[in-house]
């Protein structure tokens, strides 16, 4: 089974921003509509989109694309 | 432009979250401030509230065992804020109101098997609560939340590490599980529920093909598989109960199906619990068309179950507006499902709901023989129509209600009272306001008219403020009666001109024809004096449809002689 891609999770969180493919480690604050809580759902997404699960550590520390690709191959996804 | 709903809780919700979406997609959420459900109860929020309650945000778990003692005061008491706010609410405002509680927390099964949970007893002493205020309260609606997440697990719904996170109780499954049933009640609040459930019969109602097999070698009735479709059965005739008009369409011969309904002894079903029948050999949409036609019912309100997908295929190609769910091939599936289909759910079933399906057939027995006789008067005649007023009161008002929410077509003014509004109204027309009942040879057609005439600002008008009449009784004058009724009551009271509106909408025009085939004359008609008085004293409850009088020492109402008539009240 594939995954879909972290940049096509953020497009879904955030149907009316402009998501930048070629950056591979968007952040927290890099759209205006994404905050803390956005970020929050986002997360959501992707443990819903993977079958995985953040703690709540992990919660609060993956900031961005960058963190969260390697915390999904920490778990043994690939993405 | 979607309508807005108010969204309002004890904790967070995560606005956003995608679990949102069957209730995100049909209206414009407004989540607020977090934690605002003080200001948003008792603010008198025009727009629908949705509130979800965790009872542990409300009271802290940790002090209830010492409350709990044997008298439920002290409940009350840890309930009280929860129950001013909300009461507050309910009386600033009609608009919708939908609690969405839940008490749920981790707990050992072993304290609960001898009660020994205080936490439960408040749990159940909030439900209790929650019911009452419901009971008095037609804008308020509960979604027991627990008993919603059950279905896809409670564990899995709750999620601690989101609430110690982000202060919200819910996974994002528990979310879209809350906010699925909460849009499946609100659908409920602005549209009626299906109102004809359309069944198959061979594997839909039994196993095997009558044709084939005979009535012997159906699958009906035994253990095991033959008590799934009785059960089936079971649920068609509970939703039956609940008001749904039931209709068989089959591809089959008449007799065998007929055979099937009247002496298998497995069968739940019987002839009588049926509203209408089409079995022949014609293509299922033309039949499901033709019972539309039969029952004078829109398309949009069927639900059509059948086992074969190639039947539902043609189907949902051909009438769209008819709902054909695709039932799993698994049919011991079936009795939960259909009897859990949000669509065919509604609020209360009144007495009316119940004798649905045999008003339903008395109504196509009175269109078959009108078609046949050869003289309308004479006809009706022979049908010994008896009409009685029944006084508006706590055990009819549901039912005045409910013709103010879906009469359609012989409707003067298209009011859709609620509640209190209807209270009101009745307070103020006295005896002015009162519903009619009428029996006639194809039986008793229960309470069918509405009526309610305001007195005007000066005491010899009054004003039509209702004038409702079901189709399920039209095409008897029962509304000449209704009009001689009203007038005679209004006579004693020295009215002598009764006012009279007409709102057009798009399937009321029956009504309009009314008024002129009864003595009511347009306004510009009348004479400028009398004009001028009738408009000034009925200006202020008039909403800006055609304006016709009656002047009723002069009115001549025609199709009296159809009726013995009694226009006394029973109590």
């Amino acid at each position: 089974m594939t995954h879909p891609s972290l940049h096509d999770l953020l497009r879904q969180q955030f149907p009316n921003a402009d998501i930048d493919s070629n950056r591979p480690n968007l952040m927290v604050g890099d759209l205006a509509e994404w905050d803390s809580l956005a970020h929050f759902n986002f997360l959501m997404r992707i443990e819903d989109a993977y079958g995985v699960r953040f703690d709540m550590e992990e919660m609060s520390e993956l900031k961005g694309l960058e963190g969260i690709a390697a915390s999904l191959a920490a778990k043994g996804l690939k993405i | 432009m979607l309508n807005k709903v108010r969204i309002t809780s004890t904790s967070n919700l995560l606005p956003g979250n995608d679990g949102w979406r069957s209730l995100a997609d049909h209206y414009d959420l407004d989540f607020g401030e977090y934690g605002d459900w003080p200001q948003v109860l008792m603010s008198a929020e025009a727009a629908p509230v949705i509130w979800l309650c965790f009872l542990e945000d409300l009271v802290p778990p940790h002090i209830v065992p010492d409350a709990a003692i044997d008298n439920a005061e002290p409940f009350d008491d840890l309930l009280r804020p929860l129950v001013q706010a909300l009461g507050k609410r309910l009386a600033d405002t009609a608009a919708p109101t939908l609690v969405v509680w839940s008490a749920w927390r981790p707990a050992s099964p072993v304290r609960a098997a001898r009660d020994g949970d205080p936490w439960r007893k408040l749990a159940r002493h909030l439900d209790k609560t929650l019911n009452e205020l419901a009971a008095g309260n037609a804008g308020l609606f509960l979604l027991a939340l627990d008993d919603v997440l059950a279905t896809s697990g409670l564990d899995a719904c709750f999620d601690s590490r989101n609430f110690y996170a982000a202060r919200c109780r819910l996974s994002r499954r528990g979310i879209e599980a809350m906010a699925t049933a909460a849009a499946a009640v609100f659908a409920r609040i602005s549209e009626p529920a299906k109102k004809v459930l359309v069944l198959d019969c061979d594997n839909t109602l039994w196993g095997g093909i009558v044709g084939e097999v005979g009535m012997e070698g159906l699958v009906i009735g035994q253990d095991g598989m033959g008590q799934a479709f009785v059960d089936f059965q079971r649920a068609a005739l509970s939703l039956k109960q609940q008001g749904t008009l039931l209709a068989i369409v089959s591809k089959n011969n008449e007799n065998d199906v007929h055979d099937v309904f009247k002496n298998h002894p497995g069968m739940a079903l019987n002839m009588a619990d049926i509203a209408a029948w089409r079995v022949n050999w014609r293509e299922k949409p033309d039949n499901v068309q033709a019972l539309a036609k039969e029952l004078d019912l829109d398309l949009d309100s069927f639900v059509f179950w059948d086992d074969n997908p190639l039947e539902r295929e043609k189907m949902r190609h051909a009438l769209p507006q008819v709902l054909t769910p695709e039932p799993p091939v698994d049919v011991t599936l079936w009795p939960g499902l259909l009897g859990a289909m949000d669509e065919l759910a509604s609020f209360t079933a009144s007495a009316e709901d119940r004798r649905k399906t045999e008003q339903y057939r008395h109504r196509a027995d009175f269109i078959a023989e009108t078609e046949t006789a050869d003289n309308e008067h004479d006809f009706l005649v022979t049908i010994n129509l008896r009409p009685h007023i029944q006084a508006i009161d706590r055990a009819t008002k549901a039912r005045a209600l409910q013709l103010c929410a879906k009469t359609n077509q012989f409707n003067l003014r298209t009011r859709r009272h609620r509640d209190a509004d209807l209270t009101q109204l009745i307070e103020r027309a006295g005896d002015g306001a009162f519903l009619v009942n009428l029996e006639d040879r194809f039986g008793d057609h229960g309470l069918t008219g509405l009526v309610i005439a305001l007195p005007a600002a000066t005491a010899d008008i009054a004003f039509l403020e209702t004038f409702l009449l079901s189709c399920r009784v039209l095409g008897r004058h029962l509304e000449a009666w209704m009009l001689k009724a009203l007038i005679d009551i209004l006579s004693h009271r020295g009215v002598d001109w009764l006012v009279a509106e007409y709102v057009p909408t798009k399937r009321n025009v029956i009504a309009r024809n009314f008024l002129s085939d009864h003595g009511f004359i347009a306004l510009s008609g009348l004479p400028p004096e009398d004009r001028d008085r009738v408009q000034a004293a009925t200006a202020e409850m008039a909403c800006g449809g055609e304006i016709y009088a009656a002047n009723l020492s002069s009115l001549s109402i025609p199709h009296l002689d159809l009726f013995s008539h009694d226009t006394s009240v029973s109590a």
